[in-house]
């Protein structure tokens, strides 16, 4: 290790690979079990070991933004702040300090737990949005597409009106009409999709 | 099939070289994560419940494999060695998490490794389908066949407003992620990248390094996933990748056309070093590997370096990661046999190339 006094007199570690600039970085490297430390300055240290930092969390936490979030946007006055606290979910006994720590939901039924609490997250980690738009599971799924066919019938006869072709127009009307008489009698179950 | 299939050969089908814009896109990955109604999530979850769920979501796609036309090897991650493990994560078979989960957990896989559902990783079930070249829309068309056969058969864990349930919350909604893992040297060369990271993360999109965070790439090596999972339909999310994709294409191929006129023979003296160092080097670490790679493959795209195949880059990329050396070596190896044997592998494997080449021209 090569050490240089600087200015005032205090010993100052030089980087190893170029030999100019000061070290700030230890490399501990594991060589047949010994433990050998290099030392270099950032710079060298980046283009040497891109991979050999292993970060003990990410670098930038999804936990620690929720958390950040949370106490920017909710200032509230204490007593209210510790009830928020204390919302547990009764399925896996997460409390959604857990979830915010954790920056994961315990299961399914969390959100359920959480629902109040929930789009302040979401619009931050999805571009201001709160409200899943695409496909869905089973029945539901099949009306889904479904109403979303009929919806593009729709703007295609629109489109055939607004450019004079009846004919077309009319076509696409009881094709729209044919797909919701599916949709209020083969749908089956009584959900409701809006 | 065994899983030694999968962990002898460094080759996959996405390492083809083909599919639209290959030179550039290397491959296209989508990921479904789903999760089932009336367990707990893999965080907070029992042995039992990833029991159950492991045996329930294996039997499904197992059955369904003349449905699906596919042949799945169901692998029980606690079955495998922790080297095996590293290798899987290696061709990016399963995740790092899934290899160190203490809980019961699986991988399916298709025999050409394009399709992997990896169970009681994160989520209950992570859907990955992983097609050569920019194929958003035929990777998808795959991938939704699969949650659907799933779907007729397990209860999916989906609420009205948050669409599909995760457990992270950057999942919810469509529980998708569209990525396409990019070559981009010209525009690392010209110092453009960090402007592209910048736009692109407005449009609630990513960009990182595929082997790891930090906005010096391994390789040159990029991927581009949505960001956003929650109030965007599934195809607006597909569409936005394609058009953002094509454009970063687009000015690859600008970046590429430039430094061809203004620095030719600087370039091609640069792409012939790194050939030359691939094929005569005796140590090799990771980085310079990739970086002569990437090099010699954009040597080959430029139509500078003629006598290489491409398809043989994308499997040294794969074979020369630690965990893969140690297989093909058979034992454990430090970093300096490691960066030696790497060396040798890489050259052995150029080499190969360069032989069936000349046989084949004297037999024409």
């Amino acid at each position: 290790m090569k050490k240089v006094k600087n200015e005032r007199g205090v010993l100052k570690v030089i980087c190893e690979n170029c030999k100019q600039r000061p070290a700030k970085v230890t490399v501990t490297q594991v060589h047949n079990g010994e433990h050998l430390e290099r030392h270099y300055c950032e710079v060298c240290a980046n283009s040497l070991h891109p991979f050999y930092v292993e970060y003990k969390q990410d670098p930038l936490s999804l936990h620690q933004l929720l958390s950040n979030w949370f106490s920017q946007t909710e200032q509230q006055p204490m007593q209210q702040k510790q009830q928020k606290n204390i919302i547990v979910c009764d399925e896996c006994g997460w409390s959604i300090q857990r979830f915010l720590d954790e920056g994961k939901f315990g299961c399914a039924n969390c959100y359920n737990s959480f629902r109040p609490q929930l789009p302040n997250v979401f619009k931050r980690l999805h571009n201001g949005n709160t409200k899943h738009t695409g496909k869905a599971p089973g029945a539901l799924g099949e009306k889904i597409a479904l109403k979303k066919r009929i919806e593009a019938i729709r703007t295609q006869m629109k489109d055939a009106i607004a450019t004079e072709s009846f004919e077309e127009a009319a076509k696409l009307r009881d094709e729209a009409r044919d797909l919701e008489s599916q949709l209020s009698t083969g749908g089956g179950d009584q959900t409701n999709v809006n | 099939m065994s899983i030694e299939h999968f962990l002898d050969n460094s080759i996959s089908s996405w390492m083809a070289g083909v599919g639209q814009h290959s030179d550039i896109v290397m491959s296209t990955r989508i990921r479904l994560a789903r999760n089932l109604n009336g367990y707990r999530f893999p965080l907070a979850f029992t042995e039992d419940e990833a029991h159950k769920i492991d045996q329930s979501v294996s039997a499904t796609l197992l059955d369904a494999s003349d449905e699906l036309d596919m042949q799945f090897s169901s692998i029980h991650i606690k079955d495998v060695s922790e080297l095996s493990r590293q290798v899987l994560v290696e061709k990016h078979l399963i995740s790092p998490k899934l290899a160190n989960s203490p809980m019961t957990g699986s991988v399916l896989l298709s025999n050409d490794e394009s399709v992997s559902v990896m169970v009681n990783e994160e989520d209950h079930i992570r859907i990955q389908c992983l097609f050569p070249g920019l194929q958003i829309q035929e990777a998808y068309a795959q991938a939704d066949v699969l949650d659907r056969v799933l779907d007729k058969e397990l209860p999916y864990a989906f609420d009205e407003q948050f669409g599909y349930l995760t457990s992270c919350p950057t999942n919810t909604g469509t529980g998708l992620r569209a990525s396409v893992m990019m070559h981009l040297p010209a525009l690392t060369m010209t110092k453009q990248m960090n402007r592209i990271v910048t736009i692109i993360s407005r449009l609630g999109m990513v960009v990182r390094g595929i082997y790891g965070e930090g906005s010096e790439a391994l390789g040159n090596v990029y991927q581009v996933s949505n960001q956003t999972t929650l109030g965007k339909s599934e195809e607006d999310i597909l569409a936005d990748l394609q058009s953002i994709t094509e454009q970063i294409i687009q000015k690859e191929r600008e970046a590429r056309d430039a430094l061809l006129k203004h620095s030719a023979n600087t370039l091609e003296d640069r792409l012939y070093r790194s050939l030359g160092t691939l094929s005569f080097a005796r140590i090799m670490a990771t980085d310079e590997a990739a970086r002569c790679l990437s090099d010699v493959r954009l040597g080959i795209d430029m139509g500078l370096i003629e006598d290489v195949d491409v398809s043989i880059l994308n499997e040294c990329m794969v074979f020369m990661q630690p965990g893969f050396l140690q297989k093909y070596a058979g034992t454990s190896l430090n970093t300096s046999e490691r960066d030696m044997f790497r060396a040798k592998l890489l050259r052995e494997r150029l080499q190969k190339e360069e032989k069936q080449k000349t046989k084949g021209e004297e037999s024409e």
